[in-house]
Formats: C-alpha cells, sequence, structure tokens
C-alpha cells in the first residue's frame, strides 16, 4: 500500500466518534483527578505527620505508584468487584483505577509543593494567632498549590494517556473507539495516526489551560485577562482607601 | 523604669504593672542548653532592647515568648496567666493555651513573612477575619486604617513582590498592630534591609514605640536602641549578663558587654 492508498478523509467522516472516544477519556481522568487530588492531599499531610501514622501514608504510596493503570483496572473491574460484590460500570471501574494511582502521584507531588512553602510563613501565621487549619488552608496551600501546577499539569497528561489502557475493559475511549473504526474500516494506520494526534493535541491543551491556571496563581497576576480582574480588585480596594480619606 | 539600674537584674520593683514576668526559662535543643535560666521583667508600655552576639539565644528567648519556641522548664506569665511549664514551688492559677497568648503577642520577623499570594490589606485582613471574626468589610476597614498607621494607605492594593523590603516589614508591623497585641516583639526587624530602607522601618518603630506598646525588640541598631530602649538587655550564651536602664549603651559595666558594644558600634 503505498501512501495515496490511505483514506486520510476517513478521520474527517469519523470525527464525531473519535472526539466521543476523547471526550469520555478527558472525563474519566478529569473525575480521578478531582478525587486524586482530595485523597493525594490527605496523603501528603500524612506523610509529613509523625512516624505511625506517616507510614500509612509512604506504603500506600509506595505501592500504588508502582501499579500500572492496565493492571489497575483489571484489578478493579475484575478483582475489586468480585471481592466486593460490586458492579462497577466501565467509567466507574476506571476512574477508581486512575484514582488509585495517581493519589499516590499527587501525594508526592503535594509534598514537596507543601515543603517548599518557607517555614517562617507557618510561623508567621502562629504568632497571629491563626488556628492550625488556617494556617494550612489559607496561607500554606494556596502557595503549594502554586508550586505544585506545572507538575500536576504533565502528571494529568499522563493520566489521560492511560485512560487508553482501559481499552480491555471495553471503556469507550479513544484507543477503543479507534480499534472500532479500524476492525469495518480496515485502515489501521490512519485510525492510529489520528488517535496519535487526538493525544498530541489534547497534551497541547492540557499544557495551555494549566499554564493559564498557573498564572492566575501568580500574585500580582500574570496576562491580560488576569489584569483585568486585577484592575478591579484594585479599584475596589482604591475606593475603600478614598472612602477612608486617603 | 528606674528601677533596673546599671547592673542590676532584670526583675522589676516598681510598682508599674509587669505584663510579662519571666523566671528561670530555659530552652534546651536536645543536649544543647540554648536558654540557661531567664529571669526578666517587662512592664506595660516598657520598650525593652536585646542585644548580644550571635548565637546567645536572643531570637530563642524571644520566640518563646510568643510560644514559637516551647520552654523545658520555667514560668512564663503575661498578664498573670501562666504559659510555660512553671516554677516548681508555685502552682499556677491559670494556664493559658499558645493561641490565646499569640493573640496578645504580637511578631515582627527579620525576614518579614508576609504572605505572598495576598495582598497588603488581605495579609492584614487575614487574621482580623479568622482571629478577630470579623466580617470581610468590616475587616477591610480595620485592616486600611492599620496600614494608614504606617504610611501604607497607597499601597493596600499592592502584593508583597510589588513592595519594596522597608515597606513590606511596615507591612508586617500592621498587620501584628492590626490585632492590637498587649506587646510587639521585633526580632533584628531591619537587618534584612538595604541599608537605605532600614530608616523607614525604625521610623515606623520609634511611632508604634510613641504610642505607648510595650515593645520588645532585638536589634543591633544603637542610634534606636539607645533612643527607644527604657531596659536594655544583654545576652550571652543563653544567659543575661547585665541589663541597664537609657543611657546603658553608653556605660556598660561587664567586660563582655562593653567589648561587644564598641563592636558593633563600629
Ligand atoms: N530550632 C533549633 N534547633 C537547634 N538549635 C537551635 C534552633 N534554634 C536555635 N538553635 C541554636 O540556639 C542557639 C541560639 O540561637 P538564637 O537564634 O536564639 O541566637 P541569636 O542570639 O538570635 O543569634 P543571631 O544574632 O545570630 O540571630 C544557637 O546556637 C542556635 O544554633
Ligand atoms: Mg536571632
Amino acid at each position: 500500500m503505498k501512501i495515496f492508498d490511505y483514506d486520510w478523509s476517513l478521520i474527517w467522516d469519523y470525527r464525531g466518534v473519535l472526539l466521543g472516544g476523547l471526550w469520555v477519556a478527558v472525563q474519566v481522568s478529569v473525575v480521578a483527578l478531582v478525587i486524586s487530588a482530595v485523597i493525594g492531599l490527605l496523603l501528603a499531610v500524612l506523610r509529613l505527620s509523625r512516624p505511625p501514622i506517616s507510614w500509612i501514608a509512604t506504603a500506600y504510596i509506595n505501592v500504588f505508584r508502582g501499579v500500572p493503570a492496565l493492571v489497575s483496572v483489571v484489578w478493579v473491574y475484575f478483582g475489586l468487584a468480585f471481592l466486593l460484590g460490586i458492579n462497577f460500570s466501565v467509567f466507574q471501574a476506571g476512574v477508581i483505577a486512575l484514582s488509585l494511582l495517581y493519589s499516590a502521584f499527587l501525594a508526592e507531588i503535594f509534598r514537596s509543593a507543601l515543603g517548599a512553602v518557607p517555614p517562617g510563613h507557618r510561623e508567621a501565621g502562629q504568632a497571629l494567632g491563626l488556628r492550625g487549619s488556617r494556617i494550612f488552608f489559607s496561607v500554606i496551600l494556596p502557595q503549594a498549590v502554586k508550586v505544585a501546577l506545572p507538575n500536576i499539569g504533565s502528571m494529568y497528561i499522563g493520566m489521560l494517556k492511560d485512560t487508553s489502557t482501559f481499552t480491555i475493559i471495553g471503556l469507550l475511549e479513544v484507543v477503543r473507539v479507534t480499534q472500532n473504526l479500524v476492525s469495518t474500516t480496515f485502515q489501521p494506520f490512519v485510525f492510529y495516526t489520528a488517535a496519535a494526534l487526538i493525544y498530541v493535541l489534547a497534551a497541547f491543551v492540557i499544557d495551555m489551560i494549566f499554564r493559564f491556571i498557573e498564572s492566575a496563581y501568580t500574585r500580582p497576576p500574570h496576562g491580560r485577562l488576569l489584569a483585568a480582574v486585577r484592575r478591579r480588585q484594585r479599584r475596589k480596594i482604591s475606593e475603600l482607601v478614598e472612602e477612608m480619606g486617603g | 523604669m528606674s528601677a533596673a539600674a546599671v547592673g542590676t537584674h532584670a526583675v522589676a520593683d516598681t510598682d508599674r504593672a509587669v505584663l510579662i514576668r519571666i523566671r528561670g526559662l530555659r530552652k534546651s535543643f536536645g543536649t544543647q542548653e540554648v536558654l540557661c535560666g531567664i529571669d526578666l521583667d517587662i512592664c506595660a508600655g516598657e520598650h525593652v532592647v536585646i542585644v548580644g552576639p550571635s548565637g546567645s539565644g536572643k531570637s530563642t528567648l524571644l520566640r518563646s515568648i510568643n510560644l514559637l519556641e516551647k520552654p523545658t522548664a520555667g514560668s512564663l506569665r503575661v498578664n498573670g496567666v501562666e504559659y510555660g511549664p512553671g516554677l516548681p514551688g508555685e502552682p499556677p492559677q491559670r494556664r493559658g493555651s499558645p493561641l490565646a497568648l499569640r493573640r496578645t503577642v504580637g511578631m515582627v520577623f527579620q525576614q518579614f513573612n508576609l504572605f505572598p499570594h495576598l495582598t497588603a490589606l488581605g495579609n492584614v485582613a487575614l487574621s482580623l477575619r479568622s482571629v478577630r471574626n470579623m466580617k470581610a468589610s468590616e475587616a477591610r476597614v480595620k485592616a486600611a486604617e492599620s496600614l494608614r498607621s504606617v504610611g501604607l494607605l497607597q499601597r493596600a492594593a499592592y502584593y508583597p513582590a510589588e513592595l519594596s523590603g522597608g515597606q513590606q516589614q511596615r507591612v508586617a508591623i500592621a498587620r501584628a498592630l492590626a490585632l492590637d497585641p498587649s506587646v510587639m516583639l521585633f526580632d533584628e526587624p531591619t537587618s534584612a534591609l538595604d541599608p537605605e530602607l532600614v530608616g523607614e522601618v525604625l521610623r515606623t518603630m520609634r511611632q508604634v514605640a510613641e504610642s505607648g506598646m510595650t515593645m520588645v525588640v532585638v536589634t543591633h541598631e544603637m542610634g534606636f536602641a539607645r533612643d527607644v530602649g527604657d531596659l536594655n538587655v544583654f545576652m550571652e550564651d543563653g544567659a543575661i549578663v547585665e541589663t541597664g536602664a537609657r543611657g546603658f549603651f553608653d556605660n556598660p559595666t561587664s567586660a563582655r558587654a562593653k567589648e561587644f558594644i564598641r563592636a558593633v558600634r563600629r
């Protein structure tokens, strides 16, 4: 087969199906990202606590960081379901499988990000009489999230790609719909190229989104849109200042 | 503060209300004893200046006063409430929590420690909201008033990264003052500043002193110490070597204090 034997127009014809696969992958990975962020943050805090507690977190992190997504999802979909007698949908199984793994990665990302916040800020909060929880959520966490964002971004790209292994349980993500299209059109090269392009493009967009979020977290905010937000905020404060007579 | 004449112990025998009473205060890090039994009385409205060589325990003493360092032994009483382990033969009637203590003791750090993700106003308002339970609007007004008192109302909307070191330190002072503390602690507040920015911070601190605020200041700024210090404390190796009233720095008695003051003046 020469290159012109490939029917590239098929990609356009089946764009809806392909993008549908991406949409499923995005849904599974975003839900898993949110869950992983919560569990990961909790694990990071546990890991930074005193020994008996920190060991639990360390054990979890070291186990689940090493499990491949494919194994995880098979284990959840077939093993855990059998063990607990619950029938997870493929979507649920995918979310759980990803959350188990990526909460371990996020725990590590959060741990180093929390460690990057200067200890003086915690002390300043303590000296002001703020409670520990308030210091954590209002002083430490906002700064740690800013530090963690670039790492979360690249981790999320990996997460999205890992959904491709869920083709094994029949989740209709990018690879699964590609396989389905190949089996009816007999154009594997065309559709796998399309699949690759979709992942590359998705990674590019994800990177842009995370860059934007990161710049939103920068103080003072960067970028035109954020500068506008900033101006509003400043106006509110200057109104207050004027009210008080300069 | 006539009681603490040159060379006497730092225990007040005046009628003035003792705000902070420190007795036999000890602090160890592991096996190293950093404070070896500190006795010090600080009266309401008094301005205490602590000097001493590096590593003598000045910061540790200051940080013990708001329990950022937990004393190993001894008594720390603020307004009659015990916050330390206490003295053997002296069971306290009232014992306070670190949180309660810190809400009456303001602290200013060498490194400013402003929260970089909040504006100057936000930095001041945060603790007003969560410590004083003020409404957002109420906290903003009070925070703005506090910023005005350090001459930075016009910088209210700026983030720490947009302020000079001197301005940041003044915001830090405003942040602590906003909570109406009964005493302010300053740990080398000008040491991290470029020389040309030291003046504005010292001016602000002089204003705070003139307002009648009780202050405990660790500093190497001899001019400030001489003008503001009612009670001057020279520390070395975790102990108070010598204390003196105003004029102490021109006329210390102990050889070590003489030597030290000659050295920092140069
Ligand atoms: N968290 C800590 N752990 C162990 N040792 C400490 C700790 N903090 C202080 N030290 C030690 O205690 C001693 C006194 O330190 P401190 O910071 O109180 O001195 P200082 O008089 O403030 O000195 P400087 O003028 O350099 O600030 C030093 O020997 C220091 O190494
Ligand atoms: Mg010090």
